[in-house]
């Protein structure tokens, strides 16, 4: 049996025998559903449900391997025209997935290789570091650090921006676990449906913070000496300065230096820099006095200082997610053809202590095939499979054409990514 | 009346385009058009207002910023629709244009006007009652500082009454982004942009704007019919010529200045003559080219407001490329303000690819109507000018 086949039937049984995991999303039947079958690599979508046992019903029967619905609401959401479709507005989807960014356990679990020269190597590159090429082929893994990572973005996003700047409501936000790297957040909120794609942008740039304009927020240079933000201001110089005392007040020298090193500070500068740290620590404490004045500190290197803390300070969200209308998003409940976890949704309250690979939960238990009794013989196809922790248990690594007898959800983890075939 | 009433029609005679003026001007707002221009233009009690209207058009025209005064009254909401009918019948987006410029900029005076008249708070009052007839998101508040910046000895406080809802805020300001209007760059707090009276003012200039525009947009159709319909009121069809052929004067001034601006995504090439679209071949092949092509290239994409980032990114294509060198070098040219090379002196210094490239619009000139004769090219942005209107025109040659 092909690994489609057989997966195909495993979820077929988690949407048969778990129809209520399948909870109705707000407006059901003004959103356009999009399913990913097992035997192409299409997406079907321009579909619409009157009501949730009808969409129940087609999961059961056609147990897709991706499932997604649409942001958008729309009064004829099964036309096969987007213009057609009757528009009639957006929540706005925010998503965080940790493809889209560097974490430092990438290093340890994410590997590629080129096709052109066969070098391989860890961590997360664009190009083969030997000779250059673009086709390589990438192999990406997760664990509990960059998971946590996502978790902290979104809770960044939630804490530091929708609720104090944008007065988002725990009700108006749909969470969800992706089933797989990351987080999505929907807000469903009237007034933000109706904001247009470059209104979207507008707020991507206010999450990122890309686009400030230090000028405006009251950063200048005169003379040759630099006058810096005030610290009363409630824009964006607030999380700027903010940030900047809490790395003086609480992060070691060394992690300091690090920050610098990474932003592009020479070594004279780092020094510099944290022989002034009380200097600046002090003024930024002062409301009066804003001279900004580390030795060797230009209004470039300042600049770049700046756009170094405002990296720190922004959300990694997925820009292009947020800013197109028509998206399609993992529909809650459904199961992730790369994974075989659920993606789950989340109360605000829940994902502060959601924990994704060890969720003692049981309804929040993303691994919904989690079984210690039932074992699966599978052959490893990919060429190494990093160590990892599912449940507080270490499994592999594992190399190509090992064969283990292991644990259902693994086997169906390892099967869904492609990573292993059956072992009849 | 009530006095809360009688202050809604004060405010809806100086501000006729706000929606509550369908409620307390029934009579004269949901009239039958028809009806309308009739009682106007057979009366000669509203002579001023047809007046006011020859004025304003050729104001308009003039492109001239001035703002012949008048009196809020409900003269003032005829002009208003009045204003609305012709350019419906018109039916020309450029015309409509000018007018919503010039329109728009007069109600940004008025309410300008008011608050820096010596009842400044009677300003903030009317202005927050436009913004709650328009159906904002307003927030009246103590007067509050929300934001300081110091340089040296110079303290600037920002400080406002209003507080406006992000959405409406995006929304106004969507056709006007530059640094200061962007979201990143203002104080937002519980889901409430800090605004200043002067910037709303300006917002809700831009919303009349807007609104002015949208006149060619509705019930298309039914112009035809309605201009026959109107033109059977002889003063009505002799105003109606008279803006017409003033228009018609006029047009040729800045018939071929229609803007011609960098936008992201949006590939110029097609309006670029010769010169320009040679040396652009050049470096995406690659190649060297000439110091003086380069200045040249330069001058010319930002004179067509194309971003520093941009330019660098388009000579990033050069073997002798120096990012730090370009970016100098493009930002001095911008500072500087140097205006492209004239066609002259782009065929003095061998640059002028007119023959190579057998442009019929570089070699044979365009007709002037306004000369009554055939014109040279003189400048490459007059090219890009004018190879804007004729596509506009679908005369694609
Ligand atoms: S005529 Fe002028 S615009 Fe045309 S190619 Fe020559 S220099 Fe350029
Ligand atoms: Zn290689
Ligand atoms: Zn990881």
């Amino acid at each position: 049996m092909t690994n489609s086949t057989y997966l195909k039937r495993v979820f077929q049984s988690y949407y048969r025998e778990r129809k209520d995991e399948i909870i109705p999303v707000s407006s059901l039947k003004k959103r356009e559903f999009g399913f990913i079958p097992w035997d192409k690599k299409i997406m079907i979508r321009h579909m619409g449900f009157s009501d949730i046992n009808l969409l129940r019903e087609y999961t059961v029967n056609n147990p897709p391997r991706h499932m997604y619905s649409s942001g958008s609401l729309y009064n004829l959401p099964n036309n096969q025209e987007m213009e057609y479709k009757d528009y009639v507005g957006c929540d706005l989807i925010i998503d965080i997935d940790v493809d889209h960014f560097y974490t430092p356990c990438k290093d340890k679990h994410d590997f590629w290789y080129c096709q052109e020269c066969n070098h391989s190597g860890k961590g997360m590159i664009e190009k083969c570091t030997k000779c250059g090429s673009l086709k390589i082929k990438k192999f990406s893994w997760f664990c509990e650090i960059c998971l946590d990572i996502s978790k902290k973005e979104i809770l960044n996003l939630i804490d530091n921006f929708l609720v104090p700047d944008f007065d988002i409501q725990a009700n108006e936000m749909q969470i969800a676990f992706s089933g797989h790297r990351g987080y999505h957040l929907k807000i469903e909120n009237d007034k933000i449906r109706q904001l247009t794609s470059e209104d979207r942008r507008e707020l991507v740039d206010y999450f990122t913070g890309r686009n400030i304009n230090f000028q405006i927020l009251g950063f200048d240079e005169h003379a040759g000496q630099i006058f810096g933000f005030l610290n009363n201001n409630k824009d964006w110089s607030r999380k700027i300065t903010d940030k900047i005392q809490n790395m003086l007040l609480n992060n070691t020298n060394e992690e300091i230096t690090k920050f610098l090193e990474q932003i592009g500070l020479s070594k004279n500068l780092i020094i510099s820099f944290i022989n002034s740290k009380d200097y600046f620590l002090n003024i930024l404490k002062n409301n009066d006095y804003n001279l900004w004045n580390i030795e060797g500190f230009g209004i470039t290197t300042w600049k770049r200082f700046l756009k170094g803390i405002v990296h720190e300070i922004g959300v990694e969200i997925d820009e292009p997610v947020t800013i197109d209308i028509h998206r399609l998003i993992r529909y809650p409940g459904s199961l992730h053809g790369k994974t075989g976890f659920k993606v789950q949704a989340l109360t605000l309250e829940e994902l502060y202590e959601f924990n994704p690979l060890n969720e003692n939960k049981k309804h929040l238990n993303p691994i919904v095939f989690e079984s210690y009794e039932y074992k699966q013989k599978i052959k490893i196809s990919s060429i190494e499979i990093p160590e990892f922790y599912i449940r507080d248990k270490t499994y592999g690594p594992y190399f190509k054409d090992d064969i283990i007898d292991i644990e259902n959800h693994i086997a169906i983890l390892l099967l869904s990514r492609d990573v292993a075939i059956l072992e009849e | 009346m009530s006095n809360n009433s009688s202050n809604l029609s004060q405010l809806l005679q100086q501000y006729p385009w706000l929606p509550s003026l369908k409620d307390i001007y029934r009579d004269i707002a949901l009239k039958d058009p028809i009806q309308f221009i009739n009682d106007i233009f057979d009366n000669e009690q509203y002579d001023p207002i047809i007046e006011r209207i020859s004025k304003f058009f050729s104001v308009a025209f003039e492109n001239l910023e001035i703002f012949p005064p008048f009196k809020p009254d409900e003269n003032n909401i005829s002009f208003y629709l009045l204003l609305k009918i012709i350019l419906f019948v018109l039916n020309n987006k450029r015309i409509t244009n000018r007018i919503a410029n010039l329109y728009s900029k007069v109600t940004y005076s008025e309410i300008k006007k008011e608050l820096e008249g010596n009842n400044r708070r009677n300003g903030i009052f009317i202005l927050y009652q436009i913004c709650i007839n328009l159906g904002l998101n307003i927030q009246y508040i103590e007067e509050e500082t929300y934001h300081t910046t110091l340089i040296r000895d110079n303290k600037k406080e920002l400080k406002t009454n209003f507080k406006l809802y992000f959405t409406d805020f995006l929304h106004l300001s969507s056709n006007l982004k530059d640094d200061y209007r962007k979201l990143v760059n203002n104080t937002l707090s519980k889901g409430y942009v800090y605004i200043i009276p002067k910037e709303l003012t300006r917002l809700i200039q831009e919303y009349v704007r807007k609104k002015i525009l949208e006149i060619n947009q509705i019930d298309k159709d039914n112009i035809e019919n309605m201009r026959k319909s109107l033109f059977n009121n002889q003063n009505f069809k002799s105003l109606y010529d008279n803006i017409y052929s003033l228009w018609e004067l006029k047009k040729e001034d800045f018939e071929y200045s229609i803007q011609v601006r960098f936008e992201k995504d949006k590939n110029l090439m097609e309006l670029f003559p010769p010169c320009v679209k040679e040396t652009l071949i050049l470096i995406k092949e690659g190649q060297n080219i000439p110091h003086i092509s380069r200045l040249f290239l330069t001058f010319f994409l930002l004179a067509l407001d194309y971003p520093v980032d941009n330019i660098i990114e388009i000579f990033s294509a050069t073997p002798d490329f120096n990012k730090q060198i370009a970016q100098y070098q493009v930002e001095f040219a911008k500072k500087k303000e140097y205006s492209p090379h004239s066609c002259d002196t782009l065929k003095s210094l061998n640059l002028c690819m007119a023959t190579k490239y057998k442009d019929k619009l570089c070699i044979e000139g365009y007709f002037s109507k306004k000369k009554e004769q055939e014109q040279k090219i003189k400048h490459p942005l007059f090219y890009t000018q004018l190879k804007q209107y004729k596509l506009s025109k679908g005369q694609n040659d």
